[in-house]
């Protein structure tokens, strides 16, 4: 399948090479970019279209329903229809809104995010920029979307949004501190920060070799993307759908693309940095890349399903008491584990091994934490007693 | 505790997810079949429970209370109804209106209206009638453009004939 | 930004209007909310919006066309409303009930109470946030019980069954045997439920110690059923004032100890699983004969008048009626639980998060139409 892995690769070759004889070597290379770029962005707004499709698919099966049947075979051109709903609604700016503003937020939630497509690798040699500062760029777009958020609650000018871009800011800013601990640690072991550097340095997957950097970074790309359970900011319950609530048309078409491409780059980051990205046997790399992060993304979807919502100030502490420590105590010892050795399958045991320890005495402290607490809260949570 | 009883809760899901696909009458491959008047499931049917009305209906329950008809004696095929009042009376809502023509025997409604925008089905009407000459049909699908949406003696002899009641009453005892 | 002379800043609470038109409140109901942050600091109830005028048109109905109005009172729960004006209506004209009636009415009540708690649960995990799929499953058991109800009655809703001096017609072929099996689903879906919700570290998170109504608070607010059960009051109308046969059974009335949120939960379940006990010794010792008292066909009640309570699903329901003689109520006056229950909430909810708010209002399971009748 040799020909198949490489298969991206050899199209921007052949492209090149076509058009050498007739362009100087910048209009050829220029060409080649703009290639990159338009495939980039097909390969990554296409799983998107997948999984508007796929939630619901699965939201309704959990619940004993169909899901979207009759548009289409297997209700598949659904996303389409949904496009066409979104495009023939009425583009209503409220009096009270601060125009300039609120035409800009849409577009700053979206393209952040489109951004972030240019550093995954799809396949072997298939990314549009390998940059060697890959996860710090992943992380500088990630905290685009707090200032994007308070922009769009702040600029319609609604009571309802203001509330909540308060817990919006609150959230967002709270959940890239441990994200970032994670991702030191996957950047420390593999010695680099660029993610075809990561993808190569994972013979075993850092899922299993750090499970608790994975755990941690799973659950602050979760609150990043406004994920069930952390999706208070569009908690339909309560706020009726939060900083979106006065968007209409095509303004609210980009917000709803940007976060599920949110949803579909927690897929994507997962896979790269934890699960070995396109690496596996037999199949080419890019099947293997879109298998494993639709299924991180089924992940995604089946706790949706499943798990209510946590409060504002509860998943505040939740970040900043027990993540934070946790991701920095999983650092050190990460660290330690693989500088004992310098054998990559000795490193690789060593680590579990510490991470399992870890593991271990966290849930001792608790567990003695919550024996002398007097707070029923704590003693249901982790004893039991209910 | 500790992230067992969401875990729990994960596998009940899958559970559920795993259960359409697998059991039930629309289990894989026969997901999409559809058409035509299903039988009601068994209380403990897992698996899909969707019923993908219009195209599949169910079968009412025999005291299932619809839309009013007038129901005809069998001997004759006159209708029974003899203009007594009694359903008009009974009703909460005056939702029928009756005239009518005759005197002891030939007692007739000239005109008998139903204004099915206000009926509320409560089936009062019909345990008020001594003569047994209404009933109440298992039709359901009575959408309209107007909210008034009245029936005549003719509309509602045509919903008697069409439902196939043999006495009023019958499932009711 | 101001800063007072004490060097603090100085900030400023916002009113919000959670208004009539929301997808968490049950019914149309308006709350006057204000904030300070995210903390209330004030709610302000405002209902009326579902009057329908119901007192006044039983003034000029007949008892028996009354009856179709009095089952929408408190849609969730319509044969117990419907029990409620019957009994107040055999006090007023001293009417005799038979025997197979009485067993009836109490089947049809557990089923009915079973259907209220298992939709009180479901949507209070709707307003959690666990998007629907409890209250799916909630709801499927749901269809199970409106298939007996259409069976038996004719309606799955609003049955008009039971009536004064019985109920209106014996219950179908088979209805009993599909109850069993109706039932012995409800046991599977009600351990399938726990293991889905009860454990959930995030709902206990939330629901421990959350919207806690005191013992002494509750009483004082004329509080009653689930709601005042789980606060640790042990006061149930079938116990206090047994009426129809509820003195035959044996069935226990749960409590629980700090009325927060999770204890509301909990008692609703526990009281689902009562109701299954009742219902199956109810089945069990059904006895035969009529089920109608033929007398109370012709209604003229004396002059004079009736209070009758019983113990529905939502808490204590009473009807007052005054006859002067004639086929129609001269006054009916309808206490309602769900009201009664909804004057506590401003006290429950000062203090706690908006978020809160909304559970602790989704937890006392008010049904607005009771409310504003």
């Amino acid at each position: 399948m040799g020909f198949l892995d490489t298969l991206p690769v050899t199209i921007m070759q052949w492209v090149r090479s076509a058009l050498s004889p007739y362009l100087p070597v910048w209009g050829s290379e220029l060409v080649v970019a703009l290639a990159k770029v338009v495939l980039a962005l097909v390969v990554g707004i296409m799983p998107v279209i997948v999984f508007t499709w796929m939630e619901r698919k699965v939201l309704a099966r959990g619940q004993d329903r169909f899901g979207p049947n009759v548009a289409g075979p297997f209700g598949l051109i659904v996303a389409f229809a949904d496009a066409i709903k979104i495009l023939t609604k009425e583009d209503v700016i409220p009096a009270a809104a601060d125009k300039p503003a609120f035409r800009l937020a849409p577009a700053l939630i979206l393209i952040p995010a489109l951004l972030v497509i240019a550093v995954i690798p799809f396949g072997r040699g298939a990314i549009a920029a390998d940059l060697n500062v890959g996860v710090l760029y992943v992380i500088a777009m990630g905290s685009m979307t707090a200032l994007a958020v308070l922009t769009a609650s702040w600029s319609s000018g609604n009571k309802y949004s203001l509330v909540s871009a308060f817990r919006a800011v609150a959230q967002l800013v709270s959940y890239e501190v441990p994200m970032a601990f994670a991702l030191l640690a996957v950047v420390l072991v593999s010695g680099s920060l660029s993610t075809v550097r990561i993808v190569e340095a994972q013979a075993v997957p850092f899922a299993l070799t750090m499970p608790i950097a994975a755990a941690v970074y799973f659950l602050c790309a979760l609150a990043e993307a406004n994920r069930s359970p952390f999706d208070l900011l569009e908690g339909e319950s309560e706020l009726v759908a939060g900083f979106n609530l006065e968007y209409s048309g095509m303004k609210f078409a980009m917000v709803y693309i940007g976060e599920y491409l949110h949803i579909f780059l927690i897929g994507a980051l997962t896979t790269t940095l934890f699960l070995g990205g396109y690496r596996g046997p037999i199949l080419p790399g890019w099947f293997w890349f879109f298998a494993k992060s639709l299924f991180v993304v089924f992940v995604v979807l089946w706790i949706r399903t499943t798990w209510p919502r946590f409060r504002i100030d509860q998943m505040l502490d939740f970040a900043w008491k027990f993540l934070v420590p946790l991701a920095m105590a999983n650092l050190v010892v990460v660290a330690v584990a693989y500088k004992i050795t310098s054998d990559v399958y000795m490193g690789a045991g060593l680590s579990l091994l510490a991470n399992l320890l870890l593991l271990t005495a966290t849930v001792v402290l608790l567990v003695a934490w919550a024996r002398r607490s007097k707070s029923r809260r704590v003693r249901a949570l982790i004893l039991g007693e209910v | 505790m500790l992230g067992r009883g969401m875990l729990k809760g994960l596998w009940v899901t899958l559970r559920h997810m795993m259960a359409t696909y697998t059991s039930g009458p629309r289990r894989f491959p026969r997901r999409y079949v559809s058409g035509g008047v299903l039988e009601r499931p068994e209380p403990d049917m897992r698996g899909m429970f969707t019923l993908q009305y219009p195209f599949e209906r169910y079968c009412m329950f025999p005291r299932f209370r619809g839309v009013l008809a007038q129901l005809r004696d069998p001997e004759n095929g006159q209708p029974r109804c003899t203009a007594c009042m009694a359903c008009e009376r009974a009703c909460p809502h005056g939702v029928i209106s009756i005239v009518a023509e005759g005197k002891g025997k030939e007692r007739r409604p000239k005109e008998y209206t139903y204004n099915l925008g206000r009926c509320i089905f409560c089936r009062l009407c019909v345990e008020a009638c001594p003569f047994d000459a209404i009933e109440m049909t298992h039709v359901y699908e009575v959408t309209s453009t107007t909210s008034n949406q009245v029936l005549n003696m003719q509309d509602l002899l045509e919903l008697g004939d069409a439902a196939n009641i043999h006495h009023a009453g019958e499932d009711w005892q | 930004m101001v800063i007072t002379d004490r060097g603090e800043i100085a900030t400023e609470t916002v009113t919000i209007n959670l208004g009539p038109h929301h997808p968490s409140t049950h019914g149309v109901f308006r709350m006057v909310v204000t904030l300070d942050g995210e903390t209330v600091v004030d709610m302000v109830p405002k209902f009326g919006y579902l009057h329908r005028g119901i007192e006044k048109l039983a003034e000029e109905r007949t008892y028996v066309q009354t009856m179709p109005l009095v089952d929408r009172l408190d849609y969730i729960c319509p044969m117990t409303n419907e029990h409620a004006f019957c009994l107040a209506i055999e006090k007023l004209a001293g009417l005799e009930v038979p025997e197979r009636a009485e067993y009836i009415r109490v089947i049809m009540d557990e089923l009915t109470r079973i259907m209220s708690h298992i939709l009180a649960a479901g949507f209070l995990w709707n307003e959690l946030g666990a998007t629907f799929t409890p209250m799916i499953y909630a709801f499927r058991q749901r269809e199970n019980l409106m298939d007996l109800f259409e069976m038996a009655s004719g309606a799955r809703m609003f049955h008009n069954y039971i009536r004064p001096g019985g109920v209106v017609a014996d219950l179908p072929e088979g209805w009993v045997t599909q109850a069993r099996k109706v039932l012995d689903t409800l046991d599977r879906f009600l351990d399938e439920f726990d293991a889905l919700t009860a454990e959930n570290e995030i709902f206990l998170v939330r629901a421990i110690d959350v919207g806690v109504l005191p013992a002494q608070l509750a009483v004082n607010c004329g509080i009653s059923g689930p709601v005042l059960r789980a606060s640790g009051v042990r006061y149930d109308v079938r116990l206090a004032e047994p009426y129809s046969v509820y003195d035959r059974f044996d069935f226990e009335v749960p409590i629980q100890k700090h009325g927060d949120v999770y204890d509301r939960y909990r008692q609703y379940i526990a009281e689902t699983h009562q109701s299954i006990r009742i219902i199956r010794q109810a089945l069990d010792a059904l006895p035969e004969g009529p089920v109608r008292n033929e007398k109370a066909k012709r209604l003229r009640p004396p002059v004079g008048e009736a209070y009758a309570r019983i113990e529905s699903p939502k808490g204590d329901l009473g009807f007052y009626l005054v006859s002067e003689g004639g086929q129609q109520p001269y006054r009916c006056h309808i206490r309602s639980s769900c009201l009664m229950n909804l004057t506590a909430l401003r006290q429950m909810v000062i203090g706690h998060k908006i978020q809160d708010l909304v559970i602790i209002f989704g937890s006392i399971n008010v049904t607005m139409a009771d409310i504003d009748r």
